[in-house]
């Protein structure tokens, strides 16, 4: 967590994000969407070249937000599928940034929400330490950082990690119903720092 | 399939697309044709309450309300198809039409007890509650249709905006339409309205049953 300030306000701890670079935004900003506006009328060269720029970008978004991790990629494959499904709502007028990036973030929360039912740990993992790996790369999400310690324990322990409720209340010895009701705070809390970031 | 395959995949899928043109139109189309169908729907089975434009003209507050009604589900109209495409619906517009509702139905709870109107039965009509649910089915299900031809990102959400819109035009004509009583405003004809609002979940439901 050394990329932390830990700026303490009301109790909550505030992470700042990386700097936007204007230049390079703005430079984005319009070669995304003429890409955009070049794919809507179905020229394959641009679009692919506009994918793979997209999920780049999305990757480290994400990446920078919930810490590097398996599920990073899976969710950027999401972004690119559901970018491709609804190209048509892409309104040439407007900026291409923020219809990507609601895309992105909703996606991101919808990859997490489903995790419930995906087991990914292997069983020693689950009785001890689980790796520390997964942990490094999980506490480099700083959008993670941001959440309480317990809610941060809950979500990261059920949707990235990837432990069931019930593993997860005995690794952190409280009930399974309070793990639930962590995870679902925890989980509220994160769409809101999402949907209130300006991209 | 990694990254690179996906990529390949889509843009060799690649087919033109006409970009949507803004949801303003949508909206606008949408909430003519509703209205229109709503108001003749209405008259064909039966007249507006006697009096009711001398009402309009006489009573300032009568006016407004009628006047805010229309602003009240524009508004909600709004946020339904925006709400189907990423990016368009702001959290401030969703909040003003929230807003916009509870002070609407603020007004008919305060009317209980100093009503814009004298209260009569005057123009009864005899199954308003039912007039309001039917008449609010062909806009919501066009309504639910166009935003699924778009791309809702919480599209069970996007239905329910679809579902108060449709319901909130009915129960706003009844304002009219039907007698005015605040409590019978309230129970046949903002009720219904609402409720309109779990119906298009439920709508959006059964037609993602169907689709499978």
């Amino acid at each position: 967590m050394a990329e932390i300030t830990g700026r303490s306000l009301g109790g909550r701890c505030w992470v700042k994000m990386p700097q936007i670079n204007e230049e390079l935004y703005a430079a984005d900003e319009a070669r995304w969407a003429s890409l955009m506006v070049a794919a809507q009328k179905g020229e394959q060269e641009p679009y692919r070249q506009l994918l793979a720029e997209v999920g780049e970008a999305v990757s480290r978004y994400l990446t920078v937000r919930f810490g590097a991790h398996a599920m990073i990629e899976d969710c950027v494959q999401d972004v690119l599928m559901a970018m491709h499904e609804g190209r048509h709502t892409y309104n040439p007028s407007k900026k291409f940034r923020p219809w990507l990036f609601t895309i992105a973030r909703h996606k991101a929360i919808d990859a997490l929400r489903k995790r419930n039912a995906r087991r990914e740990v292997p069983e020693e993992e689950v009785a001890g330490v689980y790796s520390e790996d997964v942990t490094e790369g999980i506490d480099r999400g700083k959008l993670l950082a941001r959440l309480s310690i317990t809610y941060r324990e809950a979500v990261t322990l059920t949707k990235l990690v990837g432990l069931s409720n019930a593993e997860a209340a005995a690794r952190l010895q409280i009930s399974e119903s309070a793990v639930k009701v962590r995870v679902h705070r925890g989980m509220l809390q994160l769409r809101q720092f999402l949907e209130a970031e300006q991209i | 399939m990694s990254r690179g395959d996906l990529i390949n995949s889509l843009s060799a899928d690649l087919e033109p697309v006409k970009p949507v043109a803004g949801t303003n139109l949508l909206t606008a189309t949408w909430l003519l044709l509703g209205v229109a169908y709503v108001m003749i729907a209405a008259l064909v089975l039966g007249p507006v309450r006697p009096g009711v434009f001398d009402q309009l003209v006489g009573n300032p507050r009568f006016l407004l309300e009628t006047l805010y009604g229309v602003g009240v589900f524009t508004l909600v109209a709004m946020v339904a198809f925006r709400s189907a495409i990423p990016a368009a619906l702001t959290p401030t517009l969703k909040r003003l039409a929230i807003i916009a509702v509870i002070i609407w139905i603020g007004n008919f709870l305060y009317a209980l007890i100093n009503p814009a109107l004298e209260p009569s039965m005057v123009g009864k009509r005899p199954h308003c509650y039912l007039e309001t649910l039917v008449y609010a089915l062909p806009p919501m299900l066009f309504a639910i249709y166009r935003q699924q031809q778009l791309y809702p990102l919480k599209p069970r959400d996007s239905a329910l905006w679809a579902g108060l819109a449709a319901g909130l035009i009915p129960a706003w004509y009844m304002q009219i339409a039907c007698m005015y009583l605040p409590k019978h405003v309230l129970l046949f004809h903002i009720l219904p309205g609402l409720a309109m609002a779990g119906v298009g979940v439920l709508m959006w439901l059964l037609w993602q049953r169907v689709k499978g």
